[in-house]
């Protein structure tokens, strides 16, 4: 990917939680939008972050190679959509790029979609790859499942997310993180009414569902229940490799893995 | 006209020479500070150098006595000449003295010249080839020059032409070995070298002592540079000492990743580093390259990065990463050198600044940051090894006479194993002991290793509070890193312990008569010195007395005791994973299939998974506290209670 | 054990009860009728009933009725029940994701949950965009379908979809947008709604209940209840798929004529992916080398032909067969592949780590003693490259022939 030293990209960041232990950490894809972005605009990448400055997780971003972030001081509860929108409709940012959705609080992944209605930005879900800038427009690859990509067109500016299939953030490093500055910034705050109404609590397992069992009788029930069991490592031995290679074959195109 | 020639020859030598030394001081002085004490570092240097550098040398007989024949003669050679020749004393007495010092560099040098006709590859060529010729040429130029002195031939034999040809040999030697002392010959080890000894920045090394702890970084400095980016940023002393580098090559050939082909040769990295000192390129370095890396394309300065992002840089980032931190090369450097500190200060840099860990290593890192272990595992599962086996937990007693120290090995379900058989022993032996459980961290070892020094001090200081809040008499583990950490690196922090190494204990044990052991059945067995537990802790005869103890004898290895080779595991290595021509685990396994043993005994968990990961057929690999638990005999010993109250009566 | 010999209650319930819908189905055959001659013919395999211990009772007491017949009478493609909804009181609109033209079990598990949603008064509405292959509508409980096609909603193209949703929303005003929350559409398609028409939605709703809805938050390590708003992204089996009644799928269209802005996002098609560029973390299907392949030229042929990203297990990146980014295991990259071909691997503990979420694993090994024959959910022993070489014929026969049939 080329530096485009001119695109003017700004990079939403928030405050992650590790998914083992729940601490405080730069967020996954927050962390790969940052690097996308450094890719695209090196050092004149700019980090916005909504929430509080004293969050020592914010420096994970800087130890990227950031000297500085700007946050507009947001209480926990609040709504940072209008404050995020008034301040990155009043820059001259051409690409705003943020993670899929956050890893702590409600996470619903709506904020680059409200966002980019606030602006009325186009909006490229899953942006893997910014392949070339062109008068206005950018050519850009989007990541689909399984490793596939597509091709889209758009004008700028606009906003982009990036999910897990961006490229791998960088390691952030120490010294930088402690030297970079958190531009503290007041700004209006708007209270989430959501949050006094909804209630969270520790997730519960989702037991897997059972397979829908169609049997009708009792044995049949039974059979089906067992079946998982007994099935699954079927060895096959002393068999021509031409038999081997059939068993394979069906099972690959069971799978439709063959394309 | 000798007379006259002499003493100017002679003090303007002295002249430059002091000026050469006043130019290598300076460069050195670009160094940060370090503080140690100059005049009484000064005091000590002699017996330094007689003693503690003379051990060294003395593992290689014929270079110990040709170097005590080159350079004592060329001390005492140097002051009489002074005396004798630039003063013109011409004493008989002393000149007879001057002569014999004379002969006796001679002799010394042809040894020299001798070892130079067929050397090892470890040893550098170029202007080292040419010293042994300037030996000879001094002392018998000032042999010669001397004769007259102590009256065995008259004063104005020979003529012009003689003197003029005798004239040339000491301006010759006496360039070589005045001159090239300060302005970078090889005789400049012999200045720098004494002052390396003077002011070394590990001073407890002397007089037997032993000081491998990493020393702490002040993380407290926000605008100073992390690490060691440039040359200068290393300590003015760590700059004296790469100057006082033989080029003798022990290093190299002790060098694990040396020998497995991955781009480090200790020998060029400390040459390197002489490099970036002065400034120029390697193109003249005349020993052998990183493995893989041709000369001539690396060269630095004094303020230059010494790894650079873009283009080549002095040295490159693999080199640095592919140090498994054995320390074998400091072991075996003649000049007390300390690479390893050199090296993990660089890493330092790349990793506190760069955030340029290669391949796992941020994960690791970032695992540690996040979950306390290089795992990234649930820290809540550390003690679920243990669920069966009802283990005290130091916040439930408080006190205790041991304290066992898990290590992350908790997490790995081999390295369960071992800490079952210990626990089975120390249960047997009916030890007081009890876990830190869930209050206990990664050690730091790997963090620092990798030159994260924050997040080592991060867990450092958690484990020192965690630790804080009990008593106990003695900290046991069965990980040499995780030993070395706790006893020597957690002092600067404020953590001061009494850390042994299971099989110190599992010694103590035994010859308390605290366990009721069979005899090993089953084959021979060989012993692998983990490096952090011999060469960082200096523990060679507590495993092997162990081992003993159960009817093993230790089949040994060539390479064994101090000279034991790394399994590949330290350092952050197999995290960092330098590609080399083969694999160091493979290579210490050939060692260990050579004594034929069908069974290799261990004491770390980095060893066993190194070793476990060699393809198979290959020797069994068990640790020591395994061999222990097999033999264990589990009847009551009968004076078990009358320990265990002496014990419980210390608090 | 094909036969067992039980009374169903229900079968039996619904036989005496002529108002059930599946009456008629369980209706047994005459036991007596009037012959063509005028006899009275009796069948006497009918009367009766299989009792519990596999005899055949006759109970002349007339008290017996029904379910006389085996469950093979029920074998039968049986007619579900159709369910007729003329005048909705409100309408639940479903936009299910159509992964390769047909209705996804997540998509199945949407219209499920709406079903729930509808009650007896609701209409389930499934909106459908571009062509399509699924014949199951009726019996995935679809009342009513909107069939958008053209030009404009061709591919991938979100902006357009939402417009014509929007309309939708004010032509129906549906009670409940249900939207399967997927990295195969709907959850983008489904935000973008969201933001269009100002409705905050739930997010990976596992279960709507009582007007409650409860979602997962942040990282997945919360939950979130909250009162079930009016769009609903819903994660994969939030609700049973419908399954016995059936719908009349009556379709509908959109009163309004669209007029779709000049897209400002276009699609220029997807990107060829080269399988062994795709990273080992996402790709479907893996053939990953050991110790004991011998032949790697063969292997990466078979890479090759099968279209599978490469792996590796640690020994063949230490012996320097395969890079070190093609590890696979607790020390290499965990994978998640669809299938997994382990070839001549022998199954390290780590390296079974590193394939746990691994669909199918397949091992072609020497030893069937080893580790990874025992995880394999298929394992051929014997000797890989024979076996290689029989899979990338079989494969290619079966592209060939492919192309005949194409032609």
């Amino acid at each position: 990917m080329m530096p485009h030293e001119l695109l003017k990209v700004v990079a939403l960041v928030s405050v992650g939680a590790h998914p083992v232990t729940g601490r405080p950490r730069r967020a996954e894809q927050d962390a790969r939008a940052v690097e996308l972005g450094l890719c695209l605009a090196g050092k004149h990448l700019h980090l916005l972050h909504a929430g509080d400055a004293e969050s020592e997780a914010l420096r994970g971003y800087l130890g990227m190679g950031l000297a500085e972030m700007t946050v507009l001081q947001q209480p926990l509860h609040a709504d940072i959509l209008p404050a995020l929108g008034s301040y990155l409709g009043a820059t001259d940012a051409q690409l705003v790029l943020t993670g899929s959705q956050a890893e702590i609080g409600e996470g619903s992944g709506m904020l680059p979609y409200l966002l980019a209605e606030q602006l009325d930005w186009p909006l490229v879900v899953g942006l893997a790859e910014v392949e070339s800038v062109k008068g206005g427009v950018a050519q850009v690859l989007q990541a689909l499942p399984r490793g596939q990509r597509r091709r889209l067109q758009v004008r700028l500016p606009f906003v982009a997310s990036v999910d897990s299939a961006a490229p791998k953030a960088r390691q952030s490093a120490f010294g930088p993180a402690q030297r970079g500055q958190l531009q503290s910034q007041k700004v209006a705050v708007v209270e989430d009414m959501l949050l006094s109404e909804a209630s969270m609590q520790t997730a519960r397992p989702r037991p897997k569902r059972l397979k829908v069992i169609k049997a009708k009788t009792g044995a049949e029930r039974m059979r089906a229940a067992t079946a998982k069991a007994s099935a699954g490592g079927k060895v096959l031995t002393d068999i021509t490799p031409e038999q081997g290679a059939e068993a394979i074959f069906a099972l690959l195109k069971e799978e439709k893995v063959l394309r | 006209m000798l007379d006259t020639l002499l003493p100017i020859l002679i003090f303007c030598a002295l002249a430059v020479m002091v000026l050469g030394a006043w130019r290598r001081l300076s460069l050195w002085r670009q160094g940060r500070p370090s503080p140690v004490p100059l005049i009484r570092g000064l005091a000590a240097m002699p017996r330094r150098y007689l003693v503690d550098l003379h051990h060294v040398v003395e593992r290689d007989r014929y270079m110990s006595k040709t170097h005590v024949a080159t350079a004592g003669g060329f001390v005492l050679a140097a002051l009489l000449m002074i005396i004798v020749h630039g003063f013109g004393l011409h004493n008989r007495i002393l000149g007879f003295a001057l002569l014999g010092a004379t002969v006796l560099m001679f002799v010394g040098a042809l040894f020299v010249a001798k070892r130079r006709r067929n050397p090892p590859a470890r040893l550098s060529t170029g202007a080292w080839n040419r010293l042994p010729k300037s030996l000879l040429m001094f002392s018998a130029s000032f042999f010669v020059v001397t004769l007259p002195v102590a009256g065995v031939i008259p004063a104005d034999m020979g003529g012009w032409v003689v003197a003029l040809i005798l004239l040339i040999g000491v301006a010759w030697g006496v360039s070589e070995m005045f001159l090239g002392m300060t302005w970078g010959g090889p005789m400049k080890h012999a200045f720098a070298g004494a002052l390396h000894l003077a002011w070394h920045r590990r001073a407890e090394r002397f007089g037997g002592g032993r000081s491998t702890g990493l020393k702490a970084l002040d993380l407290d400095q926000p605008n100073a540079v992390m690490g060691v980016e440039k040359p200068t940023d290393f300590t003015w002393n760590q700059l004296l000492g790469f100057d006082a580098c033989v080029q003798c090559g022990k290093c190299e050939a002790v060098c694990p990743a040396f020998a497995a082909g991955q781009p480090l040769n200790p020998k060029k990295l400390i040459q390197d580093m002489v490099i970036g000192l002065a400034g120029g390129d390697d193109a003249s370095f005349a020993g052998s390259p990183y493995p893989g890396v041709p000369l001539g394309e690396h060269g630095g300065g004094p303020h230059q990065p010494i790894v650079s992002q873009e283009g080549k840089g002095l040295v490159g980032a693999d080199t640095l990463w592919s140090c498994t931190t054995c320390r074998a090369c400091v072991e075996e450097c003649p000049m007390m050198i300390e690479h390893v500190d050199a090296i993990v200060d660089m890493r330092r840099h790349l990793t506190l600044e760069q955030g340029s860990t290669p391949n796992k290593g941020a994960d690791v890192l970032d695992n540690l940051i996040a979950t306390d272990n290089p795992g990234g595992f649930d820290p809540g599962g550390r003690l679920n090894w243990a669920a069966d086996l009802n283990l005290p937990l130091m916040s439930e007693k408080k006190q205790a006479d041991v304290l066992f120290w898990v290590g992350d090995g908790a997490f790995d379900m081999r390295n369960q194993r071992t800490l079952r058989a210990f626990v089975s022993v120390l249960k047997a032996a009916g030890v007081d002991f009890a876990v830190l459980g869930l209050e206990e961290r990664d050690s730091g070892d790997v963090a620092r290793r990798l030159g994260d020094e924050a997040t080592f001090q991060g867990l450092a200081k958690r484990n020192i509070a965690s630790l804080s809040k009990y008593h106990f008499n003695t900290i046991v583990t069965c990980d040499p890193h995780s030993l070395h950490v706790l006893k020597n690196e957690y002092g600067e922090l404020g953590g001061n312990y009494d850390v042994r190494h299971h099989s110190t204990y599992l010694g103590e044990l035994i010859a308390n008569q605290r366990l009721n052991l069979g005899q090993h059945k089953g084959g021979s067995v060989t012993y692998h010195d983990p490096c952090y537990l011999g060469r960082y802790n200096g523990e060679y005869d507590a495993p092997r007395n162990v081992l003993k103890a159960i009817g093993i004898e230790v089949k040994e290895m060539e390479r064994s005791g101090f000279r034991s080779r790394c399994c590949g595991g330290g350092g952050g290595a197999p995290i960092t994973d330098i590609p080399g021509k083969q694999r160091i685990p493979d290579m210490r396994m050939d060692d260990i299939k050579e004594t034929g043993a069908e069974l290799v005994a261990v004491g770390c968990p980095q060893c066993t998974a190194m070793f476990e990961g060699v393809v198979e057929p290959r020797p069994y690999v068990k640790d020591i506290a395994e061999l222990v638990a097999d033999v264990l005999i589990e009847a009551p010993v009968p004076q078990r209670s009358a320990t265990r109250s002496d014990a419980m009566e210390v608090h | 054990m094909k036969e067992s010999f039980r009374r169903d209650p229900r079968n039996e319930w619904i036989a005496r009860n002529r108002l059930h819908p599946l009456y008629s189905a369980l209706q047994t055959q005459e036991a007596s009728w009037i012959g063509p001659s005028g006899l009275v013919r009796k069948n006497p395999h009918v009367s009766g009933f299989i009792g519990p211990n596999g005899l055949k009772r006759i109970d002349r007491s007339g008290v017996q009725q029904g379910g006389g017949s085996q469950r093979s009478g029920t074998k039968a493609a049986v007619q579900l029940p159709l369910r007729i909804i003329e005048q909705p009181s409100f309408y639940i609109v479903v936009v299910p994701d159509m992964v390769n033209g047909r209705l996804s079990s997540h998509d199945k598990d949407l219209l499920g949950l709406a079903n729930t949603l509808a009650g007896d008064e609701g209409a389930v509405v499934a909106v459908v965009f571009q062509a399509h292959k699924e014949g199951g509508f009726d019996t995935a409980g679809v009342d009513r379908l909107l069939h958008l096609q053209g030009e404009a909603f061709a591919d991938y193209s979100p902006e357009q979809r939402v417009t014509a949703l929007c309309a939708l929303d004010t032509q129906l005003n549906p009670a409940h947008w249900l939207v399967p929350d997927s990295r195969t559409g709907g959850g983008e398609l489904g935000r973008r709604l969201a933001a269009k028409l100002g409705e905050r939605p739930a997010t990976r709703v596992w279960q709507v209940a009582d007007g409650q809805c409860i979602g997962r938050a942040g990282a997945g390590q919360q939950d979130m209840a909250r009162t079930a708003p009016r769009l609903i992204l819903a994660a994969a089996e939030c609700a049973d798929p419908v399954s016995d009644t059936r719908h009349e799928v009556r379709a509908i269209e959109l009163n309004e004529t669209l007029f779709h802005r000049v897209g400002r996002l276009d699609n220029l098609g997807a990107v060829a992916v080269d399988p062994a560029l795709t990273p080992m973390a996402e790709a479907e299907f893996i053939l990953s080398g050991g110790n004991g392949v011998k032949d790697w030229e063969l292997f990466h042929q078979a890479a090759e032909t099968l279209g599978a990203t490469e792996g590796a297990s640690r020994v063949a990146v230490d012996d320097g067969f395969m890079p070190r980014a093609r590890q696979v295991g607790a020390t290499g990259t965990w994978v998640t592949a669809q299938v997994y071909l382990a070839v001549g691997i022998s199954g390290a503990v780590q390296h079974l780590q590193g394939i746990a979420t691994c669909d199918k694993v397949v091992a072609i090994n020497q030893d069937p003693a080893c580790d990874m024959v025992k995880r394999a959910d298929l394992a051929v022993i014997g000797d890989s490259a024979a076996i290689l070489q029989a899979l990338i014929e079989r494969v290619r026969e079966h592209r060939q022939g492919g192309m005949h049939d194409a032609a």
